[in-house]
C-alpha cells in the first residue's frame, strides 16, 4: 500500500473503491463466473434440454460420462446426472438462500442492536450465542432435524416438512456466527463521534441504527453471508452423507449420499457432486474474501 | 485477588452455558411425538415401561427429568441406552469410542501443526513472492474445501483405484500398529488439510506482524542468522494465535469427526453421537453432547485464561 499512501485527502471512497477494482484478482473472476452459472443452472436450467432429473432410464443405467443422450452419465438407477446437477443447484440456490437471508437477519437484528444498547440485554445475547455456538454446527441441526421432522410409521412425516425443518435448523446455525460479527463490528462503530453526536441531537435510536451504524456494519457481514452460504451447503452436504438431508437425492449432497455406495463402479456419482459443492463453496469463499478486502482498503484510505 | 475473581466469573459463566444448552436439549425431546419412555425401548412391556420412565425421571416432567440427568451426570451415572429390550452403559460406550476419537484429532492435529508451522514462517518470510502467492491461493482453496468432499474424492482415488489403503475400517493401535496408522491416514488427511490451511494463514498473518517489530531488525542487525531470527525471535511471540486456534479446535473437532468417522467408518464419539440420535436414545444423545458442549467450552474458557494470564498485553486490551 505504500505507493498509493501519498494519495490526495481529497479521494471520495467511490473512487478508491474504482482504483481497487482494477486489480481484482483472477480467483475473483473464476469464483464469480461459477457462481454465475450455478445461479444460471439453478433458476433456468429447466430451459435446458436435459432429460428429466427425477425420471429413472432403464434403457442407460450407470453409463458413463460423455455418452449419447447423458452428457454425465447416469446413476446404477438409471437417473441423468446432470439433470441431477441442475436441480440440485436450484435446491441449493433455495435452501442456502433463504437459510442465509432470515438467519444472517434475526442474527445481524440481535447483533447489532445488543451491542447497541448494551446493558443486561447484551449479557443475554451474548450466554445465548455462546450456548448455540458451544454445540458443533453439525449435531446441532442434527438434532434439531431428528427431533423436528421426526418420522415413523405411526407418525410420518411428509417431505415438505422435512425440508421446512431443514431450512430451519439451518437457519439456527446461522444465527450466532452472523450475529456475533454484527455485534462484534457495532461496538467498534457504536462508540464513534458522529453516533455520539446523532445521540446528542437527540435521534432515535433505531433511526441512528439505520442511518450511521448499518451502513458501516453492513460490509463485513455481507462478506461472512457469503462465507456463511459456504458453510450451509457443507451442513446440508453433511446431513445428507448421514442420511438426513433433502429427502429422494434432490440435493447435492443426497445424490452424493444416494452415490456413496456405487464408488467402485461409476464414481461420477460421487465426483461430480462433490465438486459441485466444493467449487460453489470455494467460489462463495473467494467472493466473501475479495468483498472483505475491497471493503477493507477503503476503510485504510479514509 | 482480581485473577481469582475473574477465574470464577469465567467458570460460572462456562457453568451456565453448558448447563442451559442441554436444558434446551431435554425440552427438545419433550417435543417427540409420543411416548418418550416407548421410543427409548420400543417393544418394552407396560410394566416394564414403568420401570424404564421411573429409572430415566421420565415421570416428573420436563424440570424433574432434566434435574435427574443432571444430578446423575454429576455423580458419575451417564445414564443407559435401551435397546433390543437390554441395557448398556454410556459410560461403556464414551470409554470405548472416546480414545479412537481422540487418536484421530491428535492425529490431525499434529500433521497440521508440522505442516502448518514452517508453510506460515516461509510464506511469511517472503511475503508477496510468487511461492507466498502460490501457496496462499493453494491454501485458501483448501480452507474451504468440504471434509467430506475431501474424504470421498480421497477414498475414490487412492482406495478404491490405486488400492493402497483399505477405504474402511478401524485397527486398535495395540494390535497392530502398522495397520492402524495405515488405516488412519485417509480420516486424518481429510480432517488435516482444512485445519492446515487455516493454521497456515493465522500464523502467516501474525509473522508478517512480528518481522515488522524493531527488536526483529534489531536481532538481524546483530548478525544473527536468518533461521535463528525466525525461529528464535519471531516464531515463538506470533505463535499464540496459533496455539489458541489448535487449542479451541480440539472441542469442535469432536463434532466435526462424526462425518469423517460415518464416511470411514471408525467406532468414535461422532459416529456415536450420530448413531444415538438415529436410534432415539435421548439419555446417551443428551449425554454425549452434553460432553462435547462441555469440551468445547473447557477448551474455549481455559485457553482464554491462559492467554489472559500469560500474555499482559490481551489483559490491557480486554480493559
Amino acid at each position: 500500500m505504500s505507493d498509493t499512501a501519498v494519495a490526495p485527502t481529497t479521494e471520495s471512497p467511490a473512487v478508491a473503491i474504482k482504483k481497487v477494482r482494477k486489480k481484482r484478482p483472477i480467483g475473483f473472476y473464476i469464483a464469480a463466473s461459477w457462481i454465475g452459472l450455478v445461479l444460471f443452472l439453478g433458476l433456468f436450467g429447466w430451459i435446458l434440454p436435459t432429460p428429466k432429473w427425477d425420471a429413472s432410464f432403464f434403457d442407460s443405467l450407470g453409463v458413463g460420462p460423455f455418452s449419447k443422450g447423458h452428457i454425465l452419465g447416469t446413476t446404477q438407477d438409471g437417473y441423468d446426472e446432470f439433470a441431477g446437477l441442475v436441480n440440485g443447484a436450484r435446491i441449493s440456490i433455495f435452501v442456502s438462500f433463504i437459510a442465509v437471508t432470515v438467519g444472517g437477519g434475526i442474527g445481524s437484528f440481535i447483533g447489532i442492536t445488543s451491542a447497541y444498547f448494551r446493558g443486561t440485554y447484551d449479557k443475554i445475547v451474548v450466554t445465548f450465542f455462546n450456548i448455540l455456538l458451544s454445540i458443533p454446527n453439525l449435531v446441532l441441526s442434527l438434532a434439531l432435524l431428528s427431533v423436528l421432522a421426526y418420522s415413523d410409521e405411526n407418525h410420518p412425516s411428509s417431505t415438505n416438512r422435512r425440508v421446512v425443518v431443514l431450512i430451519i435448523s439451518l437457519i439456527v446455525v446461522i444465527i450466532p456466527i452472523l450475529g456475533r460479527i454484527g455485534r462484534g463490528a457495532t461496538l467498534q462503530w457504536s462508540s464513534r463521534e458522529f453516533v455520539l453526536a446523532s445521540k446528542s441531537m437527540g435521534t432515535k435510536d433505531f433511526m441512528i441504527i439505520r442511518k450511521h451504524v448499518l451502513p458501516n456494519v453492513a460490509p463485513a457481514l455481507l462478506a461472512i453471508g457469503f462465507l456463511a452460504i459456504g458453510s450451509v451447503i457443507i451442513v446440508e452436504g453433511s446431513l445428507a452423507i448421514l442420511g438426513i438431508g433433502v429427502p429422494g437425492g434432490a440435493s447435492w449432497g443426497s445424490m452424493l449420499a444416494n452415490g456413496r455406495g456405487n464408488l467402485e463402479f461409476s464414481p461420477w456419482e460421487v465426483y461430480c457432486p462433490a465438486l459441485c459443492i466444493a467449487f460453489t463453496v470455494i467460489s462463495c469463499n473467494w467472493f466473501g474474501d475479495y468483498v472483505r478486502t475491497a471493503l477493507d482498503q477503503r476503510e485504510a484510505k479514509i | 485477588m482480581e485473577t481469582l475473581l475473574m477465574l470464577l466469573r469465567r467458570l460460572f459463566g462456562m457453568a451456565l452455558v453448558v448447563v442451559i444448552a442441554t436444558f434446551l436439549l431435554s425440552c427438545l425431546m419433550w417435543l417427540l411425538p409420543g411416548d418418550p419412555a416407548l421410543l427409548l425401548a420400543p417393544g418394552t412391556p407396560a410394566g416394564a415401561l414403568q420401570a424404564i420412565r421411573h429409572q430415566v425421571g421420565l415421570d416428573r416432567g420436563v424440570f424433574g427429568y432434566y434435574w435427574k440427568w443432571l444430578t446423575d451426570m454429576l455423580h458419575g451415572d451417564f445414564g443407559q441406552y435401551y435397546l433390543n429390550g437390554g441395557t448398556r452403559s454410556v459410560t461403556e460406550v464414551i470409554k470405548r469410542t472416546l480414545p479412537v476419537s481422540m487418536q484421530l484429532i491428535v492425529y490431525a492435529q499434529v500433521v497440521a501443526l508440522t505442516f502448518s508451522i514452517p508453510l506460515g514462517l516461509l510464506t511469511a518470510y517472503k511475503e508477496g513472492s510468487r511461492f507466498d502467492r502460490w501457496t496462499s491461493s493453494v491454501l485458501f482453496t483448501l480452507v474451504s474445501f468440504p471434509a467430506f468432499a475431501l474424504a470421498l474424492i480421497m477414498s475414490l482415488i487412492f482406495a478404491v483405484k490405486l488400492g493402497w489403503v483399505d477405504p474402511i475400517g478401524y485397527v486398535k493401535p495395540s494390535e497392530d500398529l502398522f495397520k492402524h496408522l495405515k488405516l488412519m491416514i485417509l480420516p486424518v488427511a481429510s480432517l488435516a488439510v482444512g485445519l492446515t490451511s487455516s493454521y497456515t494463514r493465522l500464523l502467516r498473518n501474525d509473522v508478517i506482524a512480528t518481522l515488522k517489530e524493531d527488536y526483529v531488525t534489531m536481532a538481524a542487525s546483530k548478525g544473527i542468522s536468518n533461521k535463528r531470527v525466525l525461529w528464535k525471535h519471531v516464531f515463538r511471540p506470533s505463535s499464540t494465535t496459533l496455539l489458541t486456534s489448535a487449542a479451541l479446535n480440539m472441542g469442535g473437532l469432536i463434532g466435526g469427526t462424526i462425518i469423517v468417522e460415518t464416511i470411514f467408518v471408525i467406532p468414535g464419539i461422532g459416529y456415536e453421537i450420530f448413531y444415538s440420535i438415529g436410534a432415539r436414545q435421548i439419555i446417551a444423545m443428551q449425554t454425549l453432547i452434553a460432553l462435547v458442549s462441555f469440551a468445547y467450552v473447557f477448551f474455549n474458557t481455559t485457553v482464554d485464561l491462559i492467554t489472559n494470564i500469560t500474555d499482559p498485553r490481551t489483559r490491557e486490551r480486554r480493559v
